[in-house]
């Protein structure tokens, strides 16, 4: 842990800037809807975890100083359509999603069932995007498990996985932490014993990351080929991808971050980033690096070697121990002013800024009618065909985020994922 | 649209006349571009009429859609189908001139992936126009999820179809280049530098008239790499239709007009700029009376 305070006083880093093509500032202007200015703190004051009272079965962290809130549940309409999600990424097609929905049976899918879920009361509503964009490869993976494990047997309020992983040299490292790592953070947390989400999530990202080496040194038979480095060692060494994880009780979210992708919080429309990114030229980063022996060269931006521009990441033997696996986590008490998470890959935060973000997803959920009652009959916009994807407004917001993304030229792969976090 | 186009007019009587050389497909070609220009007008103004609906009647009518704007799509996309059925013709005959084509500025030359525009190109066309549409309006419409048809509108559903298309699109693109890779290989295969170094043999010895014996297996060796130019053509100008299709067909009715608006202006427009750079290139080099041309201008 880099001892990062997570708060008010979150420092924004450097890469969250917004970045804003000069003109049209006016309308920009509208599109900053909230503006906020982030203190940034020095590492060396954050505050120790907090042993919490052990009313679970495990030890609580508290980093952020919150109102417990009024449990209510929450209401879960959209059950079938998580499930559709779950098997959609299963089928690997994280940006065909919407369109395929419908047709999706859902007996196929092993991981999810309409029953598990529709029954749960404190299941999120979700919306994703994951779009290829102005890149000629497509290199995010996105997965969502709603319910993907539970606090123990007796418990019926089920815990929520989401990921966003966005691969570098190849597509396979992040297709793989998409298949496997909410089973391993599963796993990991009915046998695991560790006394901490912290070493859970940790203890998770190692293993990812030792199966990802395992298996492009002679297990390569078991990936689908397929991928473009058709995974011949050498380049397949050089291949990683960012993760960065969400899981999400009823009481509090679990954020762990390995590279530059960024899950952030709106609470009450603060924008609270829950990771911070792993850049080479983040100080702590760039000391870590060089204690390890290993340099970090401007080649087009900082990077590890000259090679890579982010300081943690899954895979990317190559780099180690420069790169590492290790995930920064963050443990955030959830409130009743928590409005929803946005997870995304860097193709979003490139161009928007955690503010933006935030005031864009939550106008989105706070117009929660359906957006656009039909106007005349010859209206021939497929947009508004309500309930036809995970969740009206959740969806609306990762959609409108994406396409705000790529009208501001961001020239990566883009994937959003937004939960929304309101009790009902 | 009642007459006939005149670029077909030209297709079937050069066709009839059996003038299939290099300056035929030229003129095909200019006789297209004029058209293009006209259906560039009608789109353009089928916009506009869009926009008065919307305003006074909130939308594109159906009777709109069905009686103006889909007949409108369908003419236009019949008329790309138009010339790259003219063009495969032509590229059965002389291949070499669909790779190096006159009728091309040399900025648009530059810029050709196999003979014509890349078809990933499209989503870059469609991804910047509904970019430009999105940022054109408030941001508050587009959170109410207040629609005005443009591409600004794209929906979650048509998104991932966008996505999808663009995926299948670029392994397509990919392995056509591919193609043309290997193909391009062949260019030193052992038969080629086997009959490259005999005839230059011969033409050390001076031998003339056993040079001009070898046309035949010159003639023999490169007839299969030209007819694997025409293949590879094909599929690449397959590619750019199935692509163009598939976005229109995405597309609502008012989004389509608004997307062939869009690759008809960057269509025409790049054309523009680059035979005006080549008349400029021409002029500064026959002016200054140095080294004339490099052969690589146009006319």
């Amino acid at each position: 842990m880099a001892g990062m305070c997570y708060g008010v006083n979150m420092g924004e880093t450097e890469t969250s800037a917004p970045v804003e093509p000069s003109s049209r500032s006016a309308r920009r202007r509208r599109m900053e809807i909230h503006q906020f200015n982030f203190v940034p703190t020095d590492s060396s004051v954050a505050p120790p975890p907090l042993e919490g009272g052990g009313g679970g079965r495990r030890k609580r962290q508290r980093i952020l100083p919150a109102v417990v809130p009024v449990l209510s549940p929450m209401e879960c309409m959209n059950g079938v359509q998580n499930c559709q999600v779950v098997q959609q990424k299963e089928n690997q097609v994280a940006g065909e999603l919407p369109p395929a929905t419908k047709a999706l049976d859902l007996s196929a899918s092993p991981s999810c069932s309409a029953n598990e879920n529709g029954g749960n009361p404190d299941c999120p509503k979700f919306g994703m995007t994951s779009v290829c964009g102005r890149r000629r490869d497509m290199e995010d993976s996105v997965a969502i498990h709603p319910s993907f494990c539970r606090p123990d047997s007796n418990s019926t309020a089920g815990l929520h996985f989401f990921g966003v992983y966005d691969g570098h040299g190849c597509s396979h490292v992040a297709s793989r932490c998409r298949d496997r790592m909410h089973e391993i953070v599963k796993h990991e947390f009915e046998n695991g014993g560790s006394p901490s989400w912290e070493r859970t999530m940790s203890e998770s990202f190692s293993k990812m990351d030792k199966e990802v080496g395992e298996y492009c040194n002679g297990g390569a038979a078991v990936f689908i080929s397929g991928c473009r480095c058709e995974l011949q060692t050498p380049q397949c060494d050089a291949v990683g991808s960012t993760a960065v994880v969400a899981v999400v009780t009823p009481e509090k979210i679990v954020v762990s971050n390995c590279g530059d992708s960024r899950a952030v919080l709106c609470r009450n429309g603060v924008a609270i980033p829950l990771s911070v990114d792993h850049k080479p030229d983040r100080p702590d980063e760039l000391n870590r690096i060089q204690e390890a022996g290993g340099r970090v060269i401007f080649w087009d931006g900082p990077r590890v070697l000259g090679v890579l521009a982010m300081s943690r990441a899954i895979g990317d033997n190559y780099l180690k121990p420069y790169v590492i696996p290790e995930p920064e986590v963050t443990i955030t008490e959830r409130t009743a002013e928590d409005e929803c998470i946005i997870l995304a890959s860097d193709g979003l935060w490139d161009v928007v800024s955690n503010e933006t973000a935030c005031g864009v997803a939550r106008m989105c959920l706070q117009s929660r009618k359906p957006p656009s009652p039909p106007r005349s009959p010859g209206n021939d916009i497929t947009v508004t065909e309500a309930g036809e994807s995970s969740d009206k407004a959740c969806s609306d917001a990762s959609i409108l985020l994406t396409k705000l993304a790529l009208a501001r030229h961001s020239t990566d792969n883009v994937s959003v994922v937004v939960v929304d976090l309101r009790r009902i | 649209m009642s007459d006939l186009p005149s670029s077909i007019s030209y297709m079937t009587q050069a066709t009839r006349n059996g003038n299939q050389e290099r300056e035929s497909f030229h003129k095909f070609f200019e006789c297209w571009i004029v058209e293009q220009d006209h259906h560039l007008h009608e789109l353009v103004s089928a916009s506009k009429d869009i926009e008065d609906r919307h305003q006074h009647h909130g939308g594109a009518t159906a009777e709109l859609n069905g009686r103006v704007l889909r007949p409108l799509l369908e003419r236009v996309v019949q008329h790309y189908e138009h010339y790259y059925r003219a063009k495969s013709r032509w590229a059965k005959n002389d291949v070499l001139s669909m790779f190096n084509p006159s009728w091309r500025s040399s900025l648009e030359d530059a810029f050709l992936w196999i003979g014509g525009w890349r078809p990933s190109m499209a989503f870059h066309l469609l991804y910047s126009k509904s970019g430009l549409q999105l940022e054109a309006r408030a941001i508050d419409d587009l959170i109410l999820g207040l629609t005005n048809g443009d591409l600004s509108d794209l929906s979650t559903g048509q998104l991932g179809r966008v996505d999808a298309l663009q995926k299948v699109t670029l392994r397509e693109e990919k392995e056509i280049t591919e193609k043309l890779a290997k193909l391009q290989e062949t260019v030193a295969d052992s038969s080629m530098v086997e009959l490259s170094h005999a005839v230059s043999e011969l033409i050390q010895e001076e031998a003339g008239d056993r040079v001009a014996e070898q046309e035949g297996r010159v003639e023999a060796a490169l007839a299969p790499k030209e007819e694997g130019l025409v293949g590879v053509l094909e599929k690449a100008d397959e590619l750019r239709m199935k692509t163009l299709k598939g976005v229109i067909d995405i597309l609502s009715p008012t989004q389509g007009v608004h997307f062939l608006i869009a690759a008809a202006e960057l269509h025409l427009r790049v054309h523009d700029w680059g035979k005006k750079r080549d008349a400029r290139h021409h002029q500064a080099d026959s002016g200054g009376g140095v080294n004339g041309s490099n052969g690589h201008h146009r006319q």
